[in-house]
């Protein structure tokens, strides 16, 4: 259960773009065909490794209607990253993305890590979005981008753990500052020394890892 | 008029009038004061009045302050009165500060006035930019404005949640600001905060989320930490409150709360000092706890979020500190009866949460299981009421999927077993059903139906317990004594309920059990005579029962019993009862309200001892097996019901019959499909094996040839061959071999033309002897010739040696082109290479043989010639001269002949050496064909394992074979010799 660092992840995109399958290949590694509509938003957890360390991810996946728009923008400000997924069978689903970058952009941290995912790369058939506009819509913005498919797996674990890396490097630059958990980072327990009131059995292992 | 005076109370109208008047007058000045100090004074003032002049000021200021709100928000002072006077409209609750009221403080104010503060909090609420707008101020630090403004929310709130809930969604970092609260350094701000959260998170899942997103939970586990736990104050109480509204009846939170570590971080609130004061705070606390943990596990919750909850609340020690309080003294009855409740959910369910919990003991002399201890509560009448439920509850929880806890419960009962010295679970059991005290009754007989609950083997195990009635008479089975206290007039109603529920439960399913139940002759008429009678209401259940109970001897009858077949039952009840009846009787049953009651959820939850008739364990039996009873008691349907479940039997039975076969053959292609891949694995490694091995060899060869080029001069090549080859091994040992023997024999040819060279030089020696002395020449012709014979031997020789490395290479090149493996085939081409090299040699030697009968030729002309001149010189004259020169040639051609002789002996040598090597390709042919034979067994192999072959597995070579062969080699050279 220890871990060095913790990330919080939220998962955002139109509705039926798969971002609730996404999750549950991440966390269960399966895929679910029929899914209920998410209400509100749905709590996922996994612990990945990069560069040796242990980095826990607490995901939060979001509804995509319109309806819970106000909602979701709750869960900007405490995230560390966003995966913003679009479905490529569907270009309404991409012509959105602007809407949704813009919300979070305004209600985020500005460091936040945004990773732009094509969702469904297993209908190449059904294609409607090039992976090209994808590629050219994340340049112009800014942002890390992937074609996944949940149904596959295909990219799935490189969608979250690259996400990770680039938050992990940021870290390590100095970008985010670690000590306030409303950038979504909270350093593990073995780091954590300044409350006094925590229970002490079963923590500490391998400290003095420093901060950045 | 008398409304007002209600609502003002001792006001005079005067006073009455001279307050609204005031107030209007107030309101002006609040609105047309150009001057902040004015307006500030008027909302003071306003602020003063609110309280006694609820409805004026409610009615004429409540959208003037809601202006100074939006308008003079930069001054804390006038926005902090304006708050104020809000909060005093809207509440209902009496303040400290209220002195002239007679109502003690905290109390809600009267009806009347209430409906006015609900009704001003419609108003306010009803504008969309109200709540928004306190939200905003919620981020002023100023303590004058914060503080008023989370206790107007609050109130808010508590009137209309929904509402409020929507509007703080609503608006951006709604719910974050109020989540900033707990971080507020001032304990006020921070304690009315948690206040706030827990209005605010009441039954709305979307911010609940949102709460715990913003680590909500840290920070409570945080504050309660500082606040001293368990032992801490009201903020404690506060905290664990928002904490079970976070939790309750989120699936979300809880899994986000489970990962999170933070069963972890809530284990130290458990671990309670021995002897330890309980204050009503710290009850308070403690309580509220057990519910966090409650929550976790409840078995409501999706089976796999609750079993992995229970498995991290084992793990983190937490279930030993609950049962450290189990087994602890002092602990005051409600908590104890929570906390037993709690481990309940925690095991049930759970086999190594169960294991640990049988392994718990009491702190007693001698110690005792804390199971037996727990028994022990349960069955005596001087314990509350509702902890002896938990117990009941616990024991249920702790059987619930758990055969070996069974089997372990029944053992204590069983003679052979069961421990005479020591209390057991058993003894108690038995104790309580056979008790004066009606619950006792009822708990053991619901306990030890649990104890047989799906489980065949343990409800014929029990068929066997006996029990003494008394001296000299003979011994009860515990089955028939059970019935037997049931007839008994004196027997409390619970009891017989009970008794009915632990039968009921017991034969059911149970062929054996119910052939039991029918031995004894009495049994049926008793329980006919009981559905038969009429009957008030209570009695209904124990009709409802013995019908039941009736129903299952029926559907679960083997005909053992001539007397009470499946038929004569059928006609009994048919008879005696009738089907209608019986019918009803049953379903009242499932209509009675402690059924309802029961049905809902394991907990056993009554509101007083005479309400437990049911348990959740056994309502869930009676639904599965109320329909198929009815079935099997209808005479009527008796051919047709008979048949369909004949029919539905046989088809099940088909069905089971075609899975098993299924199974069985699933199982052998398992097996065989382990023992496939087992094979290709092996074979895979021997491939990898090989080919590392014949990586080696390649290695060794070229550190052989290595010494070979060392060792040219050596003329044996076989002798220096054995020791290597005894080091190598595998299928290129052959080959490497094989080249060596290929140096040995070029070394040997070369030697042979290094003689042939020779022997020709000597040839033009006698050339010259010739030129000098003729006389010899006829001699010397015949041995020409047969020098020129042998040579063409030899040439013929050579020419077969030839046609036989010809062959031998297109053998390996054939071995080579069935051969994958790149670096054998290399082998073989460079194998074949120094083949076509010997071939040149050959040719060379050939050639060299030719030109040597060319030289023999004119070495013969040159001799007719040398007659010629002989004859002549002959034919002049006996010369003296020429006689010497003659004697001389003479001398000259014995020493050529001897010359030629001994050339021969050599040539013989040669012609040995090349039988030799001929044996020696003979040899190796025949171990390529062993080892191409081997190899495509191994491929005839892996293709019968499906698999691509590569065909570099060729056979090992055995060194003492090749030894054998050497040995054969030099045998016959000898012989050659010899």
């Amino acid at each position: 259960m220890s871990y060095a660092y913790l990330f919080k992840y939220i998962i955002i995109g139109d509705t039926g773009v798969g971002k609730s399958c996404l999750l549950l290949q991440f966390t269960d590694k399966r895929f679910q065909p029929v899914h209920d509509l998410t209400i509100g938003v749905e709590f996922g957890a996994r612990m990945i490794n990069i560069d040796g360390k242990q980095i826990k991810l607490q995901i939060w996946d979001t509804a995509g209607q319109e309806s819970f728009r106000s909602i979701t923008r709750s869960y900007y400000r405490g995230a560390a990253g966003a995966l913003l997924v679009y479905d490529i069978t569907r270009r309404d689903t991409f012509n959105h993305l602007t809407t949704w970058l813009e919300d979070a952009r305004q209600h985020s941290s500005s460091n936040m890590v945004i990773m732009l995912i094509g969702n469904k790369s297993d209908l190449e058939a059904r294609r409607d979005v090039k992976k090209e506009e994808g590629e050219a819509f994340a340049r112009e913005h800014g942002l890390i981008f992937m074609e996944t498919s949940a149904k596959t797996a295909a990219n799935v674990e490189e969608a979250f753990i690259n996400t990770a890396k680039e938050i992990y490097q940021k870290i390590q630059e100095g970008v985010f500052d670690i000590n306030n958990e409303a950038n979504g980072i909270k350093l593990g327990p073995q780091h954590n020394t300044v409350n006094p009131a925590q229970p002490s059995g079963d923590r500490g292992q391998q400290g003095g890892q420093g901060c950045c | 008029m008398s409304f007002f005076s209600r609502v003002l109370g001792g006001n005079t109208p005067e006073n009455q009038q001279s307050g609204a008047d005031t107030i209007a007058k107030i309101c002006d000045r609040v609105q047309s004061s150009t001057l902040l100090d004015d307006r500030r004074d008027a909302v003071r003032a306003l602020k003063a009045l609110s309280k006694k002049y609820r409805l004026e000021v409610g009615t004429q200021a409540m959208d003037i302050l809601v202006n100074v709100l939006e308008t003079d928000r930069s001054d804390a002072e006038i926005t902090g009165y304006a708050l104020d006077t809000l909060f005093n409209l809207l509440s209902a609750y009496i303040e400290e500060d209220e002195q002239n009221e007679d109502l003690p403080n905290g109390d809600v104010r009267d009806p009347e006035e209430l409906k006015l503060c609900v009704q001003f909090a419609e108003i306010f609420i009803k504008n969309p930019n109200n709540i928004p707008l306190v939200l905003g101020l919620l981020e002023d630090y100023e303590f004058r404005v914060r503080w008023p403004a989370i206790k107007l929310l609050t109130t808010l709130l508590s009137y209309q949640a929904s509402q409020v809930q929507q509007y703080v969604l609503g608006s951006p970092m709604g719910v974050s600001k109020m989540m900033d609260l707990l971080s507020d350094n001032r304990e006020v701000i921070r304690n009315d905060g948690l206040l706030l959260l827990i209005q605010l998170t009441k039954g709305n899942a979307n911010i609940q989320k949102i709460v715990a997103f913003e680590n909500a939970f840290e920070r409570l586990l945080e504050i309660m930490s500082e606040e001293g736990g368990s032992d801490g104050g009201i903020v404690v109480e506060d905290c664990l409150l928002l904490l079970i509204n976070l939790l309750k009846k989120n699936s979300s939170n809880q899994s986000f709360f489970k990962e999170g570590g933070l069963i972890l971080r809530i284990t130290p609130f458990f671990n309670i000092q021995k002897d330890s004061s309980w204050s009503a705070q710290k009850v308070n606390n403690v309580h509220l706890m057990l519910q966090v943990v409650r929550i976790l596990v409840a078995p409501s919750n999706p089976q796999q979020a609750t079993g992995a909850c229970q498995k991290v609340i084992h793990q983190c020690g937490l279930l030993k500190f609950l049962c450290d309080v189990l087994m602890a003294s002092g602990v005051p009855a409600d908590i104890l009866t929570e906390t037993i409740n709690t481990v309940s959910e925690v095991i049930r369910g759970c086999r190594v949460n169960q294991d640990f919990f049988a392994a718990v003991s009491a702190p007693s002399n001698p110690p005792r299981p804390a199971i037996v201890v727990l028994l022990m509560s349960m069955v005596n009448e001087k314990q509350p009421f509702l902890l002896r439920c938990a117990v009941l509850y616990c024991f249920q929880c702790f059987l619930y999927k758990n055969e070996i806890g069974q089997e372990q419960i029944i053992a204590t009962l069983l003679p052979a077993t069961a421990d005479v010295s020591a209390v057991t679970a058993g003894q108690l059991l038995c104790g309580g059903l056979f008790s004066t005290d009606p619950l006792s009754n009822w708990c053991a007989s619901v306990a030890l139906a649990h104890a047989l609950k799906d489980n065949p083997t343990q409800k014929e195990q029990l068929l066997r317990v006996q029990l003494a009635t008394g001296l000299g008479n003979p011994p009860v089975s515990l089955l028939q004594q059970c019935t037997n206290l049931m007839a008994q007039p004196s027997v409390k109603f619970q009891t017989r309920l009970g008794l009915l529920i632990l039968l009921s439960s017991w034969v059911a399913h149970s062929q054996l059990a119910v052939s039991h139940f029918l031995g004894h002759p009495g049994n049926v008429p008793f329980l006919t005579s009981q559905v038969a009678e009429d009957a008030d209401e209570q009695e209904v259940l124990v009709q409802g029962l013995c019908a039941f109970l009736l129903g299952i001897c029926t559907q679960f009858n083997d005909n053992s019993n001539k007397n009470f077949t499946k038929e004569s039952l059928q006609q009994i009840i048919a008879k005696r009862i009738g089907v209608e009846t019986f019918i009803e009787k049953l379903e009242a049953v499932s209509k009675h309200e402690s059924y309802t009651q029961a049905a809902k959820k394991p907990q056993l939850k009554f509101d007083s001892i005479d309400k437990v008739l049911f348990d959740y364990e056994f309502t869930a039996l009676f639904k599965v097996l109320e329909i198929s009873v009815i079935k099997a008691i209808q005479v009527g349907d008796d051919s047709d019901a008979k048949k369909t479940v004949d029919d539905h039997n046989s088809i099940v039975t088909q069905y089971k019959d075609i899975i098993r076969d299924q199974d069985t053959h699933l199982g052998e292609l398992k097996i065989s499909n382990e023992e496939l891949t087992r094979e290709y694995r092996k074979s895979q490694s021997l491939l990898v094996e090989q080919s590392s091995q014949i990586q080696q060899l390649r290695d060794q060869y070229v550190l052989l040839k290595a010494q070979h080029g060392n060792q040219t001069g050596q003329g044996d090549g076989a002798e220096s061959n054995e020791g290597q080859t005894l080091e190598t091994t595998g299928s290129s040992e052959g080959s490497a071999e094989h080249k060596k023997q290929l140096a040995t024999l070029e070394q040997s040819l070369e030697d042979k033309e290094k003689e042939l060279e020779e022997l020709r030089g000597r040839l033009a020696s006698t050339q010259s002897a010739d030129n000098v002395d003729s006389s010899a020449a006829q001699n010397d012709d015949s041995e020409v010739t047969s020098l020129k014979t042998r040579l063409e031997q030899q040439i013929e020789l050579a020419e077969k040696y030839r046609l036989q490395n010809e062959e031998v290479t297109s053998q390996l090149q054939q071995a080579g082109s069935g051969n994958d493996n790149s670096a054998l085939l290399a082998e073989k081409a460079a194998m074949s290479t120094k083949m076509t090299d010997l071939e040149v040699r050959l040719s060379k030697l050939e050639t060299d043989n030719a030109r040597l009968s060319n030289e023999n030729k004119e070495l013969s002309g040159a001799k007719d010639t040398m007659e010629t001149q002989l004859r002549e010189a002959s034919a002049k004259a006996a010369n003296p001269e020429i006689a010497i020169a003659l004697q001389r040639v003479q001398q000259e051609r014995d020493e050529l002949t001897q010359e030629v002789k001994r050339l021969e002996v050599e040539k013989e040598g040669l012609e040995g050496d090349v039988k030799g090597v001929r044996q020696e390709m003979d040899d190796l042919l025949v171990l390529l064909t062993e080892t191409d034979e081997k190899k495509t067994i191994y491929k005839q192999k892996l293709e019968d394992l499906n698999q691509e072959v590569s065909d570099n597995e060729l056979e090992v070579e055995e060194g003492e074979e090749e030894d054998d062969d050497d040995e054969d080699y030099e045998g016959e050279e000898e012989d050659g010799q010899a």
